[in-house]
């Protein structure tokens, strides 16, 4: 609609029409919407203003990053070596992003207004009343009322989530790393050189790379189907009929869901030190004679982590299929036993064919959820025990995500960084394409309404 | 079959019960305790442990508590057989209950019994139990199991009980460590022994170097804001994206969920630099704006709730002259109990567990520190050791409003994340 009526203008419409294409909102202003005009025309004025003041030169230093480098300069006048601010990259290269995404939005608000105008010369030739202001003001209420209500958000996740995707994004095709920080080091744009680095290069990175993407998919793959199928089992056994207290058994699962995961992650770690309780009463049991290597040996860690994300991700399986199994048609149950089916068969026939139609995305979400399961991984380990064979502080149970973290907090390898969160986004988009595609829930938006 | 049913019980599993249980008798003579080449028996070993002056009431109770209980689950068995009724196969169940449980307690206890007396030649350790121990066990679960199916009990029950004390063992030791007089990271014992206020007290008192009261009264101002922020941004994006249809809708759902597959904090730097350049990095508020501009993304549970509401109710409004205003604040809004409670919930409790977030927003601030950043600086390796039994107070500070809440809340939780699967 925009669109049409954008080019509509410049086809059928009359001269002011026209020239709004170069003054925005001068249509509006000669139909008679002149508040409305004027705000066209003072965006077009600031956006010029932005754009000759700094806008350009932030647009040229974003290809270039950067030429000149901080260095002593001889200055005669005094007779020493004084430090010369040379250009900041980082700074660069955000300003730059900030202001094409400045630009993007001007371009909107330039088909809008284009498009705004012709629709008043429309209203105006068919003789209808063009709209007034207070009109407008009014339908931001009502059927446009979802201008109004995503005007926050949009602004929000423009400013806070994609510029700095973008700037992000960015980065990883630059050599950003550990030698060129800014601002005493100039860095600059090299391609596809960190992926190339990252995939195949022969070195530490990519040997990191592979076993943490190979963790990262085993991890994925059975924290979601353990916890889904351990919790589905204790919802069904707390569901079933000869079971009493229903809710306290409920409740005392979910005390771990109610507990802030990092505190119960915390004290869950602690308890598995090498002097921590576990080991201890393992040891006043006769279990074993010295403390077991929990969250020290590479494997251990492993299991350990798989173990202990069972205890806290079981309850919320728990709690969803909960709610579920109340929505499966009764009678299906009562024919299924009339035909004979014993539990095993309306399991398998009803309960978890119906479940796993339902709870697809769920199971979707959560395998992303887990392949970028910082917390577990971070408390419980840090992503130790850390090894030589892995790149800067990397260990044995870091994820991808982890890694990531790290590269950025502790070794400002942001082109890594940068690089690896875009190989993580693949991996996700991967995922869900292929099975949000096959999911009926998904296509099937307005079923229910 | 009728017969069973009629008398309330599953007369088919008493065999099993008989079985189990006589299987119970032949393991009193089988190797109970190895010690050095040398195995003990039950009953045997039972009657050593009694002469013994040094091992305490407790100790000798369960050693001989066991064959003793064995001897009455084998009358019992035969008993039932015989004369088959509801109260002789509860009673039944509730012995072998005892039993087993006994087996358990005996298991993990065992070392701490027979080392203080020194009753045999070396250290005990569990491997030290002979086969005649494991049998044991194992029948006494499978007795257990066929008597409590024999009295109509649903053995679920036994599965229950060992899972709930797994759950709640993690609990119920931060519990004890908060309790605990003796402070340090490393105790050897389980149970505190001494109880003590004081943890609690110290976390709030001026001269220690936790500034717990601030990191608290830091977690409520940014759970507060956040929650009234998020949940109105939450409930916007969703009322819009769900009730409402304009050209560009699906494109910017797409574009959502694709900018939610990368990881959160991949940008945060830039976000960081962003604040920076505002002028208010490293302040509570830029927690507070940060989480509440992201906030729409999360739009999914709400939109899935909504979508559920008939269409029908909003357009009947709308025919009779509402706004669609009207239809947000006097339809949606009213039948969407659980899931705003689930909104809000969710967004005043995310906070006080959020860690990364605030660590990169915050740095090395600590005055604007959350208790989630100050609970992981206590129990860094070089302060663990001094402030362990502090740590444990303040994550049950913390968490025990927010379990409250929850419990309190459930219901709408459940229906909150049941909506969010119907798509």
């Amino acid at each position: 609609m925009k669109n049409s009526s954008f080019i509509k203008a410049f086809r059928e419409g009359d001269i002011f029409s026209k020239i709004s294409y170069l003054i925005w909102g001068l249509s509006n202003i000669v139909r008679g919407q002149i508040v409305k005009g004027l705000a066209f025309l003072a965006i077009e004025i600031s956006y010029i203003i932005f754009m000759i003041t700094s806008g350009v030169q932030n647009i040229e230093n974003l290809f270039t990053l950067g030429t000149q480098q901080q260095g002593m300069v001889y200055n005669e006048a005094i007779g020493i070596y004084e430090i010369a601010q040379g250009d900041n990259s980082m700074l660069f290269l955000l300003y730059g992003v900030a202001t094409i995404v400045v630009s993007l939005m001007a371009i909107a608000v330039w088909f809008v207004s284009v498009g705004s105008g012709e629709r008043a010369r429309v209203c105006k030739e068919n003789g209808h009343p063009v709209p007034k202001l207070k009109d407008e003001l009014k339908a931001l209420l009502d059927k446009k009322i979802y201008r109004t209500f995503l005007a926050i958000p949009f602004v929000g996740i423009l400013v806070f989530t994609i510029t700095p995707l973008i700037y992000m994004i960015l980065m990883a095709f630059t050599n950003y790393d550990a030698d060129h920080q800014p601002p005493g080091n100039l860095f600059h744009w090299v391609g596809l050189d960190t992926f190339k680095q990252i995939l195949s290069g022969n070195n530490n990175i990519s040997a990191t790379f592979w076993p943490v993407l190979g963790w990262t998919l085993i991890w994925g793959v059975i924290a979601t189907f353990s916890c889904y199928f351990l919790g589905m089992f204790l919802a069904i056994l707390i569901n079933s009929d000869g079971i009493r207290g229903k809710k306290i058994w409920r409740t005392i699962f979910m005390l771990t869901m109610a507990i802030p995961a990092f505190v119960s992650l915390l004290v869950v770690s602690t308890m598995l030190g090498g002097n921590g309780i576990i080991n201890v009463l393992l040891q006043k049991w006769g279990f074993t004679t010295q403390a077991l290597p929990f969250l020290t040996n590479g494997l251990w860690a492993k299991v350990t982590i798989i173990i202990v994300n069972l205890w806290i991700g079981i309850p919320s399986t728990m709690l969803m299929v909960t709610g579920i199994l109340m929505n499966i048609p009764k009678e299906l149950y009562e024919s299924a036993k009339i035909d004979g089916a014993g539990p095993v068969k309306t399991f398998t026939k009803i309960t978890f064919p119906y479940m796993l139609f339902i709870t697809t995305p769920y199971l979707i979400t959560n395998l992303i959820g887990n392949f970028n399961n910082f917390g577990v991984i971070y408390f419980l380990t840090g992503g130790g025990p850390s090894t030589l064979d892995y790149y800067k502080g990397a260990g044995k149970t870091d994820l991808l995500v982890t890694w990531l973290y790290k590269l950025t907090k502790d070794n400002n390898d942001f082109n890594y960084a940068a690089a690896l969160g875009i190989i993580i986004f693949v991996i996700s988009a991967l995922v869900s394409l292929i099975t949000y595609s096959r999911s009926k829930a998904i296509k099937d938006e307005e079923g229910f309404q | 079959m009728n017969e069973n049913k009629t008398i309330g019980m599953n007369i088919g599993y008493r065999k099993g019960t008989l079985a189990f249980g006589l299987f119970l008798v032949i393991a009193w003579f089988l190797p109970w305790i190895v010690d050095e080449g040398k195995s003990y028996g039950q009953v045997q070993f039972a009657l050593k442990v009694l002469k013994n002056s040094e091992i305490h009431m407790a100790g000798k109770l369960l050693f001989v508590g066991i064959p003793v209980l064995t001897l009455v689950l084998a009358i019992f068995g035969v008993a039932l057989m015989l004369r088959p009724s509801k109260k002789i196969a509860g009673f039944y169940a509730a012995v072998a209950a005892l039993e087993t449980a006994s087996l358990m307690v005996l298991m993990i206890s065992a070392k701490g019994i027979l080392d203080s007396a020194q009753i045999l030649e070396r250290k005990f350790m569990v491997t030290h139990f002979g086969f005649g121990f494991w049998i044991a066990l194992i029948c006494g679960f499978a007795t257990l199991f066929c008597a409590m199916r024999t009295a109509k009990i649903h053995p679920g029950y036994i599965l229950l009980v060992i899972l709930s004390v797994i759950w709640l063992f993690p609990i119920l030791w931060i519990v004890l460590t908060a309790l605990r007089e003796e402070s340090g990271y490393y105790v050897g014992y389980f149970f505190p022994k001494h109880l003590t206020l004081n943890n609690f007290k110290e976390l709030f008192s001026d001269t220690s170097l936790i500034h717990f009261g601030k990191w608290w009264t830091n977690t409520l101002f940014v759970a507060t804001c956040n929650c009234i922020l998020s949940s109105l941004i939450v409930l916007m994006t969703a009322f819009a994206l769900s009730k409402t249809r304009f050209n560009g809708r699906l494109t910017l759902m797409k574009i959502m969920l694709i900018i939610g597959m990368f990881p959160g904090f991949m940008s945060m730097v830039a976000v960081y630099n962003i604040l920076k350049g505002i002028g208010i990095a490293q302040t509570l508020g830029a927690l507070i704006l940060v989480n509440a501009a992201g906030a729409a993304m999360g739009y999914y549970i709400v939109k899935g709730f909504f979508d559920t509401i008939p269409k029908s109710l909003d357009e009947a409004a709308l025919l009779d002259g509402a706004t669609k205003w009207q239809v947000f604040t006097k339809i949606t809004i009213p039948m969407s109990k659980p899931v705003i409670i689930y909104t809000v919930l969710t967004s005043f409790i995310g906070p006080w567990g959020d860690y990364i977030f605030p660590s990169m927003m915050l740095g090395d601030n600590q005055s604007q520190y959350t208790v989630a950043l100050g609970l992981n600086w206590l129990t860094d390796f070089r302060r663990i050791d001094a402030y362990y039994t502090q740590f444990a107070a303040g994550a049950l500070l913390i968490s025990l409003p927010i379990v409250i809440l929850f419990v309190a809340l459930q219901r709408f939780y459940v229906e909150g994340m049941s909506g969010a699967v119907k798509g």
